[in-house]
C-alpha cells in the first residue's frame, strides 16, 4: 500500500511542477502578449501622430498654395474673387504650423522644429512680399518680385519635403521596433519550446492579436501613403495650372536680329475684371525672316488666359509647319474649332529682312499700321474672320513691299477702342504714331502707348508690337537702302491714298441666297 | 409659313451686355429669315462679335438667311475688322436688307 501511496505522491509532485511550469508559462505568455500589445499600441500611436503631423504639413502646403494661386489669379485676371482662397488660407497656415510643432515634439524628431520654423518664416516673408499685390497695388517690377517669391516658395517646399522624409523615417523606426520586439519574444519562447504547450494557445492568441493589430497599422500606413499620394497629385495639378497661367503671361523675349528691330508693350487694364487675353510673339524663321504674331482672345479673366495659351501654342506650332500666313490661320482656326475654344482675333506674318517685305494675314483683327520714312503712317488692308468660330475663315495673305527704316505697328483693340468710338480711336492712334520720332525712339511701342494714353487710363488691355527694318548701317548698304526707298517712292501711286483705309467705308454686299 | 425675325440691339454692346445679346441672338423656333437691326449700335466688343458669329453659324447650318443692318461708321468699321462682310450680307439701308431677305426666302 506504501508503494501505492508513494506511487500516488510521484504523479502529484510532477503535477505540481507541471502546474507551476504552466503557471509560469501562462504568466510569461500573458506578459509577452501584453508586452507585444503595448508595442503595437505604441506603434499605432506613433502612426496616428505621424498622420496628424502629415495632415498639418499638407495643410501648410495647401495654405501656401492657396495663397499663391489666389495672388496669381488676382494678378492674372484683376478679379478679387481669386483672393478668397488667399484670405482663407492666411489664418490656416500658422494654425497648422502650431499643430505640426506639437506633433513633431511628441514624435521626437530632432530636425523637425527647425524645418517647421524655416517653412513658417519663408511663408511669412512671402506673404510680406505678396501683401502689396493683394491690396491692389500692381508690383513695380513683376520679374524681380516673381524671382524672389519663387526662391522663397521653393525654400518652403524644400523644408516641407525634408520634414515629410523625417516623418517617413520616424515611422520606419517605430515599425522596426515592433519587429524587434516580436523577435525577442519569439527567441525567449524558442528556448522553452517543450513547456510552451499550454502557453502557445494564449501566446498564439496574443500573437494573432498582435498580427491583426500590425496588419491594421500596415493598412493604416498604406492608406496614409495613398492619401499622401492623392494630396501630392492634387497639389501638383493645381501648381501646374497656376504655373501654366503664369507662364502664359510671361512674354517671351523678342528676338535680336542684325537688320530687324522689335519693340513691344503690354499694359493690362486698370480696371478689375478687365484683364483679357492679349499677347504678342516674335520668332526667328529660316531665310532671314522673323515671324510676328499679335492676338486677342475674346472675354476676360482665367478663361481668356487659358484660351490665349491655347491659341498661342496653336499659332506657334502651325507656323513651324506652314510658311504662308493664311495657311497658318486656316490651320489654327480648324484646331480652335475642334477644341471649342473662345474666339480669337489676330494678325500673323513675317518680315523679310532681305526683300524689305511684310507678309501677313489677318483674322478679324484691327489693321496693322505701316510707318515709312517721309510718309504719313497708313493702315494696311485687313479681312478674314476671327479664329475659332466659323469653319471657313476666308483668310488672305497680303504682301507689302516696304523700305529700310520702315516700322510695322501691330496692336490690339484696346489701342483704338478706349473711347468706344473706333473712328476717333483710329484717328488718335494714327496721330500718335505720326508724332513719334521713329529715328530716335528706341522703344517705339512704349512711345506709341505714351502718345495715345497721355494722361488717360485704358479700359481694356493694350498690347503693341513693332517690327522694323533697320536703316542700313554701312555706306554700301545705305546706297542700296536709298535705292529701295527711291524704288518704293516710284511705285507708290497716290501719296494721298496713304490713309485711305483709315476712313470708314461701308462695304455693301448684296449676295443672293441661292 | 415661316416669318422674318427682326432682332434689334441698341447703343454700346460690350461684355456687360453679353447675356442680353445671347438671349436676343438665340437660334430657336421656326424662322424664315433674320434681320439683325444694329442701325444705332455704335460699339460692339469681341464677346458680342463672338456671340454674333456663333449665331450666324447656327443659322447658316439651318439654311436661314441672315442680313445685318449697320447704321453708324463706328460699327461699320468694327464689322470690317471682324471680316463679317466676307461671310454676311451687310447693309446700311433697311429697305435694301429687307429686299435681300425677301428674295432669299423664296
Amino acid at each position: 500500500m506504501k508503494v501505492g501511496s508513494s506511487a500516488r505522491d510521484g504523479p502529484s509532485g510532477s503535477l505540481i511542477v507541471t502546474a507551476l511550469t504552466l503557471v509560469v508559462l501562462i504568466a510569461s505568455a500573458l506578459s509577452a502578449g501584453l508586452y507585444l500589445r503595448t508595442r503595437v499600441v505604441s506603434l499605432l500611436h506613433v502612426s496616428e501622430t505621424i498622420r496628424s503631423a502629415r495632415s498639418s504639413a499638407f495643410g501648410m502646403l495647401r495654405g501656401q498654395l492657396d495663397e499663391e494661386t489666389g495672388i496669381r489669379g488676382f494678378v492674372a485676371s484683376g478679379n478679387r474673387e481669386y483672393l478668397e482662397p488667399y484670405y482663407a488660407a492666411l489664418p490656416m497656415v500658422p494654425a497648422d504650423a502650431s499643430n505640426l510643432r506639437k506633433r513633431i515634439a511628441e514624435l521626437g524628431i530632432p530636425e523637425g522644429p527647425a524645418l517647421v520654423d524655416r517653412a513658417s518664416a519663408l511663408n511669412r516673408a512671402w506673404l510680406a512680399l505678396a501683401a502689396g499685390t493683394a491690396e491692389g497695388k500692381r508690383p513695380a517690377d513683376g520679374g524681380v518680385l516673381q524671382a524672389r517669391a519663387k526662391t522663397m516658395v521653393d525654400g518652403f517646399r524644400a523644408a516641407m519635403a525634408n520634414l515629410d522624409t523625417a516623418l517617413d523615417r520616424r515611422y520606419v523606426a517605430a515599425d522596426a521596433d515592433l519587429y524587434a520586439a516580436i523577435e525577442r519574444t519569439g527567441l525567449l519562447f524558442g528556448g522553452l519550446i517543450l513547456l510552451v504547450a499550454a502557453g502557445t494557445i494564449l501566446f498564439g492568441t496574443s500573437q494573432n492579436r498582435a498580427a491583426r493589430a500590425l496588419e491594421a497599422s500596415r493598412a493604416l500606413s498604406e492608406e496614409q501613403r495613398r492619401e499622401a499620394m492623392r494630396l501630392r497629385i492634387a497639389y501638383e495639378t493645381e501648381k501646374h495650372i497656376a504655373d501654366t497661367l503664369q507662364d502664359g503671361f510671361a512674354q517671351r523675349p523678342l528676338p535680336t536680329h542684325p537688320s530687324l528691330r522689335f519693340s513691344a508693350m503690354y499694359v493690362p487694364a486698370e480696371e478689375e475684371n478687365k484683364v483679357g487675353g492679349d499677347w504678342y510673339d516674335a520668332l526667328e524663321l529660316p531665310g532671314d525672316r522673323v515671324l510676328f504674331v499679335i492676338g486677342d482672345v475674346a472675354g476676360h479673366g482665367i478663361e481668356a488666359a487659358v484660351g490665349m495659351n491655347r491659341a498661342r501654342q496653336a499659332l506657334m506650332s502651325s507656323a513651324l509647319v506652314d510658311t504662308d500666313p493664311a495657311d497658318i490661320l486656316t490651320r489654327v482656326n480648324a484646331e480652335l474649332l475642334r477644341n471649342s475654344a473662345p474666339m480669337v482675333t489676330g494678325v500673323v506674318g513675317y518680315a523679310d529682312a532681305q526683300t524689305y517685305e511684310f507678309v501677313y494675314a489677318s483674322a478679324g483683327h484691327p489693321p496693322p499700321i505701316l510707318i515709312e520714312p517721309g510718309r504719313a503712317p497708313r493702315m494696311l488692308e485687313i479681312g478674314g474672320v476671327p479664329l475659332g468660330v466659323v469653319p471657313s475663315g476666308a483668310f488672305r495673305t497680303r504682301r507689302v513691299q516696304s523700305v529700310p527704316g520702315a516700322i510695322l505697328v501691330l496692336y490690339t483693340d484696346g489701342a483704338v477702342e478706349h473711347s468706344r468710338d473706333v473712328i476717333e480711336g483710329e484717328r488718335t492712334l494714327l496721330a500718335a504714331i505720326g508724332s513719334i520720332d521713329t529715328d530716335r525712339a528706341t522703344e517705339p511701342a512704349a512711345a506709341i502707348h505714351r502718345a495715345v494714353f497721355a494722361g488717360r487710363t485704358a479700359g481694356d488691355d493694350v498690347a503693341i508690337l513693332t517690327v522694323g527694318f533697320s536703316v542700313a548701317p554701312s555706306t554700301g548698304m545705305r546706297v542700296s537702302a536709298d535705292r529701295a526707298n527711291a524704288e518704293f517712292a516710284a511705285r507708290s501711286a497716290s501719296p494721298q491714298g496713304a490713309i485711305e483705309s483709315a476712313q470708314p467705308s461701308l462695304r455693301i454686299i448684296r449676295r443672293k441666297a441661292s | 409659313m415661316s416669318d422674318l425675325r427682326v432682332i434689334a440691339l441698341h447703343g454700346e454692346l460690350d461684355i456687360a451686355r453679353r447675356d442680353e445679346a445671347r438671349f436676343a441672338l438665340r437660334a430657336d423656333g421656326d424662322v424664315g429669315a433674320v434681320l439683325l437691326d444694329f442701325a444705332d449700335v455704335t460699339y460692339a466688343d469681341s464677346t458680342i462679335l463672338s456671340t454674333l458669329l456663333v449665331f450666324t453659324r447656327e443659322m447658316g447650318i439651318r439654311g436661314v438667311p441672315v442680313a445685318i443692318l449697320v447704321g453708324t461708321p463706328q460699327l461699320a468699321r468694327i464689322v470690317q475688322y471682324a471680316g463679317l462682310s466676307d461671310i454676311l450680307p451687310v447693309f446700311n439701308e433697311r429697305s435694301d436688307a429687307l429686299t435681300h431677305l425677301s428674295e432669299g426666302r423664296r
